[in-house]
This record gives C-alpha cells, structure tokens and sequence, in this order.
C-alpha cells in the first residue's frame, strides 16, 4: 500500500472529500555524491557562523529575511507559522476549467489522490463527476510550507492533483535578447520542412522512448572501473543559410529510407560509438541495465528515490 | 537578465540550429537565509574533505559514483559527456506528435528555446512556421546536467518553447492508489449527475492571473512589519482566507451537501448573472481572473 505525503480535504461547494496525496512519479537518474578530486574522500556540508567562524548545530540556526545585502530581519519558527495561519489542509476548489485550455506550462508535479478516512463515497462522485465531464478542478492549499495552486482531474481510476505554476512565476520573453531572423522562411523551405514534419508524424508512445543515456553513464563507470581512458569524441556544426533548403531535401530523402525500419525512439544518429560498447544496445528494454555490479548497485539506488 | 541553462543545437533532419536554452519560470518564493540565532550573523555552508579536514573549492569537487564493493568511481563532466557526445550537445527532433495526446503528468519544467545567433534565427522560424498551429509538438531526446530528458517542443508565437518530460518508467501506475478505494462503495447516479451540475455551474475559462499566491504575500508582510521593529503576535496573524470546519468522524450526507451546494451556487448565479439566461456561468467569486495571456508568457 502507498505510503502517503499529505491528509486533507478537498472543498468542493458544501461537499468534503478527504483525500490522501501520493507521489505519481519518481526520478530514475542515477544519483552521484561529491568527491574531493585529489583523495576521493567524501564532501561534507558543514554550516559555520560566519561572525565565529565556527560550525554550529541546527538547533542554533534560526531563519532569516535578507531585506538589503547583509541586513536580516530575524523571525521565528511561531512567527513563520503564525504568517501562515493556521493550517487548514483544505484543496479549496475555486473554479472547473476545459483541460485543454491549461497551457502545460502550468503543470508543476504530479501526484495521486486516494480516499481519506470514510471518503470513499464523496472521492468516487467527485471522480466519476470529473471524469464523465471531462473537466479539471483549480483550487489551491498549502502543502510543505508553499502555497500551491493545484489542478485535479480524473486519470483512469483515480484523480490526479497537479501542482501548478502562478501566472507571475514566468519570465517576460521579452527580457531576453532573441535574435531576428533578418529574412523570413520562405514558402519552399516551408513547404519541404512540413514534408518532413508529416515523415515523423506518431502518435506518442511514451514507452517508445528509453532513457539511454543512464545505460550509458553505467557503460562509462565501468569503463573506469577497470581503468580504461575516456575519449570524448566531436560535436557537429550548424546549417549555414544558404544550405537550408538543400539540407531539408536531404533530410526528406533520408527519412524516406530510415522511415519503415525505425520508428519513433530509435536512437540511429545519436549516441555514437562509446555507451554502446560497454552500456549493452540501449534500445532493447533488457539490456540498459547491464549485469554488472554498477549496474545492480543502480538499480537499488534509483528505486529508493522520490 | 537571465543566463542561458544550456547550448547546443536543435536538429530537425539534417538541419541543424544552434539554440540556447532559459527557464520559463523564475522561483518567486519568499527565500530565508539561515542565521545564528544567538549573534543573527549568516550561516555559511562549507564543503570540507572528510580526510583532510580542509575547505575545498568547487574545482576540486567532482561526481562520485558507490560501487558494490564500496569503493568509489570518481567522474568528471567531460566522462559524463562521453557517455553521451551526441546527446549533451543535440536535440534531436524524432517525432511529431499531437499535442492532446501527452498526459500532463509527464510535463516536468518549462524552458525557452531561443536561437543562438542572427544566422540560426531563419531555422529556428522554419521550424516554429512548419509547426504552425497543427496542434502537433515535436519530440525529442537530450543530456542537460548529467541527465537525459525526453522534450516535447512548440511553438508560442515567434518562439519555440521546450518542456522537460518524465520517462515512462518515472511515471507510477496508478495501480497501487486505485486499489485502495472501496469498490463497494458506488455512488448513485443521481448524487454524480448533481456533482456534474455543480461543476458545469462553476466552469469558467482558465484564466491564471487570477489566482495569486496569498502565502507569499503574507510572509512579504510579515517581513516588512519585522522590519519595521513591530512584534509579531501569533494571534494578530492575519487569518486563513476561508478556514474550514475538520472532518467528522462519520460519513457526512453527501446528496444533502450536493443538492444544498447547488441551490446556492444557482441562487447566486440569478441574482449575480440574469443576462446569461442560457448556460449559467457560475460567477466567479472575488479575485476573479482577469483575462490575461498566459500563453505569451510560457
């Protein structure tokens, strides 16, 4: 059974449905720790008063508020709580959306609501209500000290919360400098570029893509294991203008051949010939996880995380 | 002015566009410092070799990876990048999918992709133009800080924006969560007919500008007030926006609290709304989204 990260409610009119959160996804990178180059020992974080220039404990640490460089305004613990008021476990509901207008953007993380105590009732309406109209609940609570805007939809048979991103957290694309094309496409490059587009047309298929390269930082661990060199081979270089559209005919061509035999996913052009020979084939779902200690070691790791 | 996370190239075919990557979003939070509490002077994190006892500077930190045996593989960026010379240095379009298709749930972070230079703008419109609004996105694969990412890449106006996404095996089956709800426990048809009345009622287009994160707001006060030399009472703490009575140890009436929440909601929006006689538009309470673009700025 679940372990579960959260107990509440979600308010939805006058109706309560107690719900659980359960994390709904999990990294599988492999997770590394930092060494001192020169001995290999281990790194620790030690936090030091700067004024005393001396490592102090946790329990001497309070939080502060930088208001201009080097000036903190001190605040407690009951002070923090006391801004956050009391906490009221509660998904308040505030609107339903059309999914489709949520610009996935928005979407933070990813988690699973299961009944909470004698919710059985309420979470299975509000789930079938959800599901049968296809709408997307926007309320918002207070989950880990953060305010969150969340979004809840039917999935299969269970809702899903979604934490969302607040509308003033994203950047003003026009802070950035962005370079101006000073001649448009034009309609011939077009036209063979939406050719190509229509060659890798799919529908998608998330299992169609694996991640490799995890397979492949095994293959070079290894490598290092029995103390072989690293070589790291070149990159390639940009298209030039003029070769626009002479490359997009290539392309098409090329697509048309490598079209039937390798379908979405296929990792033909990428990689190169190093995590292929020590990291297995990457695209046989056995074979990224070769049978060698790193790779058992990987595996245990990547399952404790999340 | 933000840095760029990432360069490389995207390659679509045999094009390639030099691109660099930003983050869409910028943490808004309210950040705290750690202080000491006893002479409130900064708290400073200092990396120290376990053996030698001493600070080290960042250059001397490299990846360490545990083998079974205990011992320790030691690998630099450039080991890393040769587990995937291709990968750290290319996104490679390999499909075109429909946009619809892609649960939400594998979305992860979303980033900008701006090109690099006045020569690798052309490319980069050609893609965005022949993407057009089909609907579709493109998929593709990278290695960014140690860490391959699936993407999918659309087009917003002239740019082209990238989401991070999760792998398929770092997405749990629901399995486990679905199984734990009481399968005896089958609504009446007419209690989720009532449900799916109250959120017709209370559908609205979505409009995020409209909803502010108040938590914030609240600690930004709390701070100026600090500041200001005001103490800090635990009881004077401006309340929640809407507290809400705990849970009852039994099961509440659930039809009683639909039919009753709908009679509300429907009084309101009479009175509130008489010239949308035909769909009731339940009327958004106060703080009600103003329309703005959320598509400009992701």
């Amino acid at each position: 059974m679940p372990r579960s990260l959260w107990n509440g409610t979600i308010a939805f009119g006058l109706v309560r449905v107690p719900v659980k959160l359960h994390t709904a996804t999990e990294s599988k990178s492999i997770s590394f720790r930092e060494r001192h180059l020169s001995d290999g020992a281990a790194i620790e974080h030690r936090r030091v008063c700067v004024a005393e220039d001396r490592e102090v404990p946790y329990s001497e640490i309070v939080k502060g508020f930088e208001v201009s460089s080097g000036s903190y305004v001190m605040l407690t613990k009951e002070e923090i709580a006391a801004a956050e008021g009391p906490e009221a476990r509660v998904i308040e509901v505030e609107h339903f959306v059309d999914g489709q207008e949520i610009d996935p953007a928005y979407y933070e993380r990813a988690y699973y609501l299961s009944p909470g105590q004698l919710g059985d009732d309420a979470y299975r309406t509000l789930h079938s209500a959800l599901k049968t109209s296809g709408k997307v609940g926007i309320g918002r609570f207070l989950f880990h000290g953060k305010a969150h805007l969340a979004a809840m939809r039917a999935l299969e048979e269970v809702i899903v919360l979604h934490t969302m991103r607040f509308a003033d957290e994203f950047v003003d694309p026009r802070e950035l400098e962005i370079a101006i094309a000073d001649k448009q496409p034009s309609k011939l490059e077009i036209d063979a570029a939406r050719l190509l587009i229509d060659q890798l047309v799919s529908s998608f298929e998330p299992d169609a893509y694996e991640n490799t390269y995890r397979a492949a930082v095994l293959g070079v661990i290894e490598q290092k294991a029995r103390g072989e060199k690293i070589e790291v081979p070149e990159s390639q270089q940009q298209t030039g203008e003029g070769e626009l559209l002479s490359a997009l005919k290539a392309s098409l061509e090329e697509s048309h051949v490598r079209k039937r035999r390798r379908p979405a996913g296929g990792t033909s052009r990428s990689g190169g010939k190093a995590p292929r020979s020590s990291g297995g084939t990457p695209r046989s779902s056995g074979s990224d996880q070769p049978s060698s200690k790193a790779a058992i070691h990987a595996r245990r790791r990547t399952r404790g995380e999340g | 002015m933000a840095r760029p996370l990432w360069s490389g190239s995207l390659s679509f075919g045999l094009v390639n566009v030099p691109v660099v990557l930003y983050s869409s979003v910028r943490d808004r939070g309210v950040h705290f410092s750690q202080l000491h509490e006893s002479d409130g002077s900064p708290i400073q994190t200092r990396r120290v070799c376990a053996l030698e006892e001493r600070e080290v500077p960042w250059n001397e930190i490299v990846k360490g990876y545990e083998m079974e045996d205990g011992s320790w593989i030691l690998l630099s960026d450039e080991d890393l990048a040769a587990a995937a010379p291709r990968k750290s240095h290319t996104i490679d379009i390999e499909a075109f999918v429909q946009e619809r298709e892609i649960d939400p749930i594998y979305l992860d972070r979303p980033y900008l992709l701006v090109p690099e230079n006045e020569s690798a703008a052309r490319a980069y419109a050609l893609l965005g133009e022949a993407m057009g609004n089909s609907g579709r996105v493109a998929l593709g694969r990278f290695v960014m800080r140690a860490k391959e990412h699936l993407v999918s890449i659309r087009p917003r106006g002239e740019l082209l924006t990238l989401t991070t996404m999760r792998f398929h095996d770092e997405v749990r089956s629901s399995a486990d969560v679905a199984a734990e709800i009481d399968a005896a426990a089958v609504p009446g048809r007419e209690q989720i007919e009532n449900a799916i009345a109250m959120i017709a009622e209370l559908e609205v287009p979505f409009e995020p500008a409209g909803y502010r994160d108040e938590h914030r707001a609240h600690l930004q006060r709390l701070i100026k007030r600090k500041q200001k030399g005001q103490k800090i009472s635990v009881a004077s703490a401006p309340p929640k926006p809407k507290p809400k009575p705990e849970a009852t140890p039994t099961a509440p009436d659930l039809m009683g609290a639909l039919e009753q929440s709908l009679a509300r909601i429907r009084g309101e929006s009479t009175e509130a709304g008489k010239k949308k006689a035909k769909k009731t538009r339940a009327t958004p309470p106060a703080g009600r989204p103003s329309r703005s673009s959320a598509k400009r700025s992701s």
